[in-house]
């Protein structure tokens, strides 16, 4: 079910995510489809959450922003400073902004990264981790990954286990997406383009995400005026992907723009992104159990030992 | 009492569970048929020697990745025997590389061709079936009697039926195949001569007919009462005629129209992503009806090419598409699915968006006439049968019936 309107303030809005945002030129969402986005939210029952550019908006489009109920996602660059104490999740594209930022121990923030850079820097994650209540790392080239990249990221996820370990051992609750989701979810809890949330550009039309925006303009699922029409809208939801629906890889981000860039289909998704979620999914069964040795911890929750990392090769057992 | 058979059609080498292999080697071809899904065929794209050598050196590295137990080497078009010398070639080289790799093909492989039959006396083609004769498979398309084939099947040039073409090539094909079978294709306007089609047919001595409506989205008011009436008379011809001793139709099933379980009959139909075609630019399809020749509205749905191989990414999604997964809720309830067909191909052209997840059912009231009239066709077989005390002599040899659609 719709849950969620993800309003694109500018076309140069920052990329949370997995694609990157190449537009340079400023393409402010006017007004009127502004207002337009936001009643649509509020007829819906839609939470709405702003994606902010880089420069500071004009004063009657803040005015029309607080008129609603939402949150806001902001880059680390973003000239806007008063923005960086309003934002509720804050982005950062490189490294050297993570070392030094100030940062809110109420904040989420999302850190975008290559493999190589998350290979060659996870150590500067532990100081991070301690100083706020959430990091989502979103890797951004998943497709990429191949057998030794594997094997490095296991070693590194580990590492990164181990730390949190030690954080709860010192009564820390440190919340790092790609190790402490899995442990505290019971259901799949995956990106839900298409299915819970949809993306408002500043053309006003609809995309499935910002990705499917950047990619390609004319790929839209309807528009302010005439409402949401996604073409086989089904195929975003879980039932109707054969091989996600029997994972229990909950933390999984199942991008669905990753798919149909890999295996042509929303639903489908590559070895790659299932392998990595893989990788986390059993080095959160590795911390849950560590953590348990040091006390009782969710008793409810079990994560089993599996011995396939792509539930695709199990597809004869289903 | 005499013992009396009843034909069944064949369910095709292997029982289907053959890899299958298709060089498309040329988009030309001497007909223009008018029913041909074949949107964009042409002169111009002919395989190369080059291209299928790399095609067929790619496919035989992969000897881990394709563990299937036998394997069909498909030739299609347009029309394959236009290319029959390399045809030859490619055939001679697979021989050669399968036995000297050592590869678990050699002597469980099959050349397979569909062909329109024109050139099939030519010198060339008849070289290469006496070369090849124990490891071949060969179907003629004939739609059946001269007014219903030459209502279609048309030379390209002169706009002429090729009945006569086609016909007086039959005996020398029923003389080296002699259970070959033909493919009719039934679109709209074909409906009224299914019948003395197929009697015709019959009449050639083809004893083998495997014949299907087309997936497309082509059928009028009234087709479906039509060829309910068409498929009820050939069934009292068959039977008052006692055809179905030797001879078969694969319109009547006794499998068909049976509701069928979510859980244990979930399999995709079709056998697109476990198939591999490969086009004159040496580009891989899941199957031929996914090349851009073989498509209205979409673009071609590639896979990989001869130089970089096979994405295996882009083969998931066909790996495990399930019926419900495609399947709207009504087909899913519906009565009487089994036997109700489908192409990922036309299903990728017709859908709204770009998918394979999304089923066709323009065929759906021509399913539901074809169930009707099979019902009455096994009802009408079964009280002859009991009459005539045959019945349980049947039942004891009864064999699977599999419907080809591709
Ligand atoms: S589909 Fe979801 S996970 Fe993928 S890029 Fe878009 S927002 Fe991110
Ligand atoms: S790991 Fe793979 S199968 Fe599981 S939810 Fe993620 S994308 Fe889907
Ligand atoms: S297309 Fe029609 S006949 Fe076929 S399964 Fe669906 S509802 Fe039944």
């Amino acid at each position: 079910m719709l849950q969620y309107l993800i309003i694109l303030l500018d076309d140069t809005s920052t990329s949370y995510c997995h694609y990157e945002n190449p537009k340079k030129d400023a393409g402010l969402i006017p007004l009127n489809i502004l207002k337009a986005g936001i009643r649509f939210g509020m007829v819906e029952n839609l939470m709405i959450q702003f994606v902010y550019p880089d420069y500071e908006l004009p004063g009657e489009y803040k005015e029309a922003i607080e008129s609603i109920d939402h949150s806001k996602i902001v880059s680390s660059l973003c000239n806007d400073k008063s923005l960086a104490d309003e934002a509720d999740v804050i982005v950062f594209h490189d490294w050297s902004g993570i070392s030094y930022a100030m940062t809110f121990p109420d904040k989420s923030y999302v850190l975008r990264t290559t493999k190589a850079k998350l290979f060659e820097r996870y150590l500067f994650l532990k100081e991070f981790l301690s100083k706020v209540a959430r990091l989502n790392i979103v890797i951004t080239d998943i497709e990429t990954f191949d057998d030794g990249d594997y094997e490095q990221y296991k070693l590194i996820l580990h590492t990164l286990s181990e730390n949190i370990e030690k954080m709860y051992v010192d009564g820390l609750a440190p919340q790092l997406n790609l190790l402490t989701d899995r442990i505290m979810l019971k259901e799949m809890n995956n990106c839900g383009a298409g299915d819970t949330n949809i993306t408002l550009a500043p053309n006003g039309k609809f995309y499935i995400c910002h990705a499917f925006y950047i990619e390609n303009e004319d790929d839209c699922i309807g528009d302010v005026k005439r409402g949401l029409d996604i073409k086989n809208k089904q195929l975003y939801k879980l039932k109707y992907s054969p091989i996600c629906s029997h994972c229990d890889a909950y933390q999984c981000k199942r991008c669905v723009w990753l798919n149909r860039k890999t295996t042509l289909e929303v639903n489908t998704p590559s070895h790659e992104q299932c392998v990595v979620a893989h990788l986390e999914r059993n080095s959160s069964c590795e911390l849950l159990k560590s953590i348990r040795k040091h006390g009782k911890f969710l008793p409810e929750t079990e994560i089993q030992e599996i011995d396939y990392l792509d539930p695709f090769d199990k597809r004869k057992e289903w | 009492m005499e013992k009396e058979a009843i034909k069944k059609n064949d369910t095709g080498w292997k029982n289907g569970m053959a890899k299958n292999i298709t060089f498309i080697v040329t988009k030309d071809c001497q007909l223009a048929c008018k029913y041909c899904y074949l949107v964009g065929k042409n002169e111009k794209e002919r395989m190369s020697w080059e291209v299928a050598k790399m095609a067929i050196d790619y496919i035989l590295d992969q000897e881990d990745d394709m563990q299937e137990e036998s394997v069909v080497w498909d030739f299609i078009g347009g029309e394959p025997f236009l290319e029959i010398e390399l045809i030859d070639k490619i055939c001679d080289y697979l021989k050669i590389e399968m036995f000297q790799r050592n590869h678990h093909w050699f002597n469980s492989y099959r050349f397979s061709f569909s062909t329109n039959g024109i050139n099939y006396d030519s010198e060339k083609v008849q070289e290469f079936i006496r070369k090849n004769r124990d490891h071949l498979s060969i179907g003629i398309t004939i739609d059946g009697t001269e007014v219903k084939h030459d209502l279609n099947r048309i030379y390209k040039v002169t706009g002429k039926g090729s009945y006569k073409s086609v016909v007086r090539n039959i005996p020398l094909w029923l003389e080296q195949f002699p259970y070959g079978g033909t493919k009719v294709t039934i679109s709209s306007p074909d409906i009224p001569y299914i019948k003395e089609s197929v009697l015709h047919l019959y009449s050639l001595g083809i004893k083998e007919i495997n014949i299907n409506v087309v997936f497309e989205n082509v059928w009028k008011e009234g087709d479906d009462k039509l060829f309910e009436e068409q498929l009820m008379s050939l069934a009292d011809a068959i039977i008052d005629e006692g055809y179905y001793k030797d001879y078969a139709c694969s319109f009547y099933s006794e499998n068909i129209g049976k509701p069928l379980d979510p859980i244990l009959e979930n399999t995709n139909w079709c056998g697109a992503g476990r198939m591999l075609a490969v086009d004159a630019n040496g580009i891989f399809y899941p199957c031929t009806r996914f090349a851009q020749y073989s498509l209205r509205d979409k673009k071609a749905w590639t896979i990989g090419n001869v130089n970089d191989g096979i994405d295996k990414n882009r083969l998931r999604p066909f790996l495990v598409l399930d019926r419900l997964s495609q399947s709207k809720q009504e087909c899913i309830d519906c009565e009487i699915a089994s036997g109700c067909a489908w192409c990922q191909g036309e299903n990728y052209d017709a859908a709204e968006s770009n998918t394979i997840f999304q089923r066709s059912t323009a065929i759906c009231k021509m399913h539901k006439a074809r169930v009707r009239a099979n019902n009455y066709y096994w009802n009408k077989l079964y009280r002859k049968l009991e009459l005539e005390g045959q019945r349980e002599e049947y039942e004891k040899n009864k064999k699977e019936v599999k419907q080809e659609i591709c």
